[in-house]
C-alpha cells in the first residue's frame, strides 16, 4: 500500500513536470516555428512598410536597443551605489531588511503603474513629449532591484575572511569598496544588468505612453521630445488588429526577434549566474 | 594620524540609496495625491459600486476589481497543481543534473516577454477557447473572456511559481531528507510529512508573490480579456461571467482611456486611483510574502 501510494505520488509529480515541459516547448515551438519564415537579413535592415505588412523592423530594433542602453546607463551606477551602501555602510540587520523591503517593493510594482506614473510625471507634469529618455528612465527604475540584488548576492559570496583581513590591514571602507567588493563582485553587477535588460527589452507597458510610437520615428534627434519605435510595442499594436496573413507573418517574425534578444541576454548571464548560485550555497 | 579623508563613495552610495527609497515613496505619494480628486468625487463607491462611464463622470470600479481578482485567481488555481508537482519532481524526485536542466527550461519560459504570450493568446488560445465554449453549448460571442485571460496568465505565472516552490523545497536541509529516508519513509511520506511542513512559509510566500504578479500583468491580459466595461455579476452569475468578456484594472489602464484622459483632471485622477489600488495590493502582497519567506530562512538556520 505504501509502495503504491509512493508510485502514484511519483507518477503525478512526473506528470506535472511533463505538462510544464510540454507548455514550455509548445510556447517556444509555436513562436519559433511561426516566426522563422519571416526572418531574413532584410527583415533586420529594412524599414517597416504598409503598416507592418511589409518590410523589416530596423528602427524597432534600434529603438529597443536605445531604450535598454539608456536603462543600463542609468541603472548600473545606481545599483552599484545602493549595493555598496547595503553591504558596506548599513550595519544593523533591521535597516538592512528595510532596504531589502524597499528593493522588493520596487520590484513588485506592476509595470503598467510605471507607465501611468511616467505619463503623468514626465509628460503631463514636466511637459516632456514622448521620448526615449523617459522610457529609459522608467525601465532603469524597473530593473534597478534586479541589478542591485544580483550585485549584493555576489558581494555576500565573498569570503568573510577576505573582508576581515582587509579591515585588519587598516584599509578604510572606500578602499575596501574599490579594491575588494567591486573587483570581486563585478560579475554580479554584469549578470544583474543582463537579466534586467532581458526583462526591459520585452516590456511594453512602461513605455507605451511615455516613449514609443507605432510609426514614423527613425533615429531620435532630440532628448526630451523624440519618441522611438520599439519591438514589443510594435507586436502589441499589430496583435490588436491584424487579420492580414502577411502581417501575421511579420508579427511572428518580430516576436522571434524579440524572443532571441531577450533569451540571448539571459543566456549570456547564465554561466555567471550558476557559478554565483553554487558559491552562495557553499557559504 | 592622517586626517580623515572625505569618503566620496559613501556619499554617492547614500545619495543613490536615498534616491531609490524616494522613488518608491514618490510613486506611492504621486498616485495618492493624483487620485485625491477621484476619491473626493466618488468616495468609497470608487471601489464598491459598479458604474464606469467617463463621459458621464461615473468612476465606480467594482467590475474591474472583480475582473482583476477573477483572472488572477483562475491563473493561480490552474498553475498551482502543475507548479507544485513540477517543483516536487525537480527538488525531491529527479537527480541534480536533470533538476538544473528543468530549472533552466522553466526560467527560459519565465523570460518570454508578456507581449509574446499576448500574441499566442490572440492567435491561438482565444480560438481554442471559443471552440471549447461552442462544444460546451455555451452562449459566448467570442473567445475573449476572463477565463481566457486566466488560462494565459496561468501559463505566465507557472515558471515563477514552480521556481519559487522549488527554492522553498530546496531550502529545507538535506539532512532532514536523508534522515527521513533512512528511517524507511517513502518519498511521498518524506515529502508530505517532513519537507512540506518546513517548506510551508516559502510555499506561501511563493504563492503570494505569484498572485501579486498575476494581478499586475497587463499586456497579455489586455489582448484577450475582451475589455468590456461594467460586467459585475450577481452571485449566481459568477460562473457565467467567467466565460464572458470583462475588464481588469490593468487592461483599463493599458487601454485608450489613458490617452483620452489627458487634460481631463477628474478622469486622469480616477485612472491614477486605479493604479493606486493596484499598487497597494500588489506591493502589499510582495511585502507580506517577504516577511513570510524571511521567517522561513531564519527558522531553517536556527
Amino acid at each position: 500500500m505504501r509502495r503504491l501510494t509512493d508510485r502514484i505520488f511519483t507518477l503525478l509529480c512526473g506528470l506535472g513536470a511533463f505538462i510544464a515541459l510540454g507548455i514550455i516547448l509548445t510556447v517556444l515551438g509555436l513562436v519559433v516555428f511561426r516566426g522563422a519564415p519571416a526572418i531574413s537579413l532584410r527583415f533586420f535592415t529594412e524599414q517597416v512598410r504598409s503598416v507592418g505588412a511589409e518590410g523589416g523592423i530596423f528602427y524597432q530594433l534600434v529603438g529597443t536597443l536605445i531604450l535598454i542602453a539608456t536603462a543600463a546607463v542609468i541603472a548600473v551606477p545606481l545599483a552599484a551605489g545602493v549595493g555598496i551602501y547595503h553591504q558596506l555602510y548599513v550595519h544593523t540587520p533591521r535597516s538592512r531588511r528595510a532596504m531589502d523591503a524597499v528593493l522588493h517593493a520596487l520590484n513588485g510594482i506592476p509595470s503598467i503603474v510605471f507607465g501611468l506614473v511616467g505619463l503623468a510625471f514626465f509628460v503631463q507634469m514636466l511637459g516632456m513629449k514622448k521620448s526615449w529618455l523617459a522610457g529609459g528612465i522608467l525601465l532603469a527604475v524597473m530593473i534597478l532591484p534586479t541589478v542591485t540584488v544580483a550585485f549584493i548576492e555576489r558581494m555576500r559570496a565573498i569570503p568573510k575572511v577576505t573582508i576581515e583581513a582587509a579591515y585588519g590591514l587598516g584599509l578604510r571602507r572606500p578602499q575596501i569598496a574599490l579594491s575588494i567588493l567591486f573587483p570581486q563582485a563585478v560579475s554580479g553587477l554584469v549578470t544583474g544588468t543582463l537579466l534586467g535588460l532581458a526583462r526591459a527589452a520585452g516590456e511594453t507597458a512602461p513605455i507605451m505612453f511615455t516613449a514609443v510610437i507605432f510609426a514614423g520615428a527613425t533615429m531620435p534627434k532630440g532628448v526630451v521630445d523624440s519618441p522611438v519605435l520599439a519591438l514589443p510595442y510594435h507586436i502589441f499594436v499589430l496583435a490588436q488588429d491584424s487579420f492580414d496573413p502577411s502581417m501575421t507573418q511579420k508579427m511572428w517574425g518580430s516576436a522571434v526577434v524579440l524572443l532571441m534578444l531577450v533569451m540571448g541576454l539571459s543566456l549570456i548571464a547564465l554561466p555567471l549566474r550558476l557559478k554565483i548560485h553554487e558559491e552562495a550555497r557553499r557559504v | 594620524m592622517r586626517a580623515r579623508q572625505f569618503d566620496w563613495i559613501r556619499m554617492v552610495a547614500i545619495v543613490f540609496s536615498v534616491l531609490t527609497v524616494a522613488t518608491v515613496c514618490g510613486i506611492f505619494l504621486f498616485l495618492l495625491a493624483g487620485s485625491v480628486e477621484a476619491w473626493r468625487h466618488e468616495g468609497f463607491s470608487f471601489l464598491a459600486k459598479n458604474h464606469w462611464a467617463y463621459r458621464k463622470q461615473f468612476f465606480e470600479a467594482a467590475a474591474m476589481i472583480y475582473g482583476t481578482a477573477a483572472v488572477a485567481l483562475i491563473a493561480i488555481v490552474l498553475a498551482v497543481p502543475i507548479g507544485l508537482s513540477t517543483a516536487i519532481f525537480s527538488s525531491e524526485i529527479c537527480g541534480e543534473r536533470s533538476r538544473l536542466v528543468l530549472k533552466f527550461l522553466v526560467e527560459l519560459l519565465a523570460g518570454v516577454p508578456s507581449v509574446v504570450y499576448g500574441l499566442l493568446g490572440v492567435l491561438f488560445l482565444r480560438n481554442w477557447m471559443q471552440t471549447l465554449y461552442e462544444k460546451g453549448n455555451l452562449e459566448v460571442y467570442s473567445g475573449d473572456t476572463l477565463l481566457t485571460a486566466g488560462v494565459l496568465l496561468a501559463i505566465m505565472v507557472l515558471p515563477t511559481l514552480s521556481t519559487l516552490f522549488d527554492d522553498a523545497f530546496r531550502s529545507v536541509g538535506s539532512k532532514y531528507r536523508d534522515a527521513a529516508r533512512g528511517l524507511g519513509l517513502t518519498r511521498a511520506e518524506t515529502t508530505f510529512q517532513v519537507i512540506l511542513p518546513q517548506a510551508l512559509p516559502g510555499l506561501v510566500g511563493a504563492l503570494l508573490l505569484s498572485f501579486g504578479r498575476a494581478l499586475g500583468e497587463t499586456i497579455a491580459v489586455f489582448l484577450v480579456v475582451g475589455r468590456a466595461d461594467n460586467r459585475f455579476p450577481k452571485l449566481g452569475g459568477v460562473l457565467h461571467s467567467l466565460v464572458d468578456a470583462g475588464q481588469t484594472i490593468t487592461s483599463k489602464l493599458g487601454g485608450a482611456e489613458t490617452n483620452i484622459a489627458v487634460g481631463d483632471k477628474l478622469h486622469t485622477s480616477a485612472l491614477l486611483g486605479l493604479a493606486l489600488v493596484l499598487f497597494v495590493v500588489v506591493v502589499g502582497l510582495t511585502l507580506i510574502a517577504d516577511v513570510v519567506r524571511s521567517r522561513l530562512s531564519s527558522e531553517t538556520v536556527a
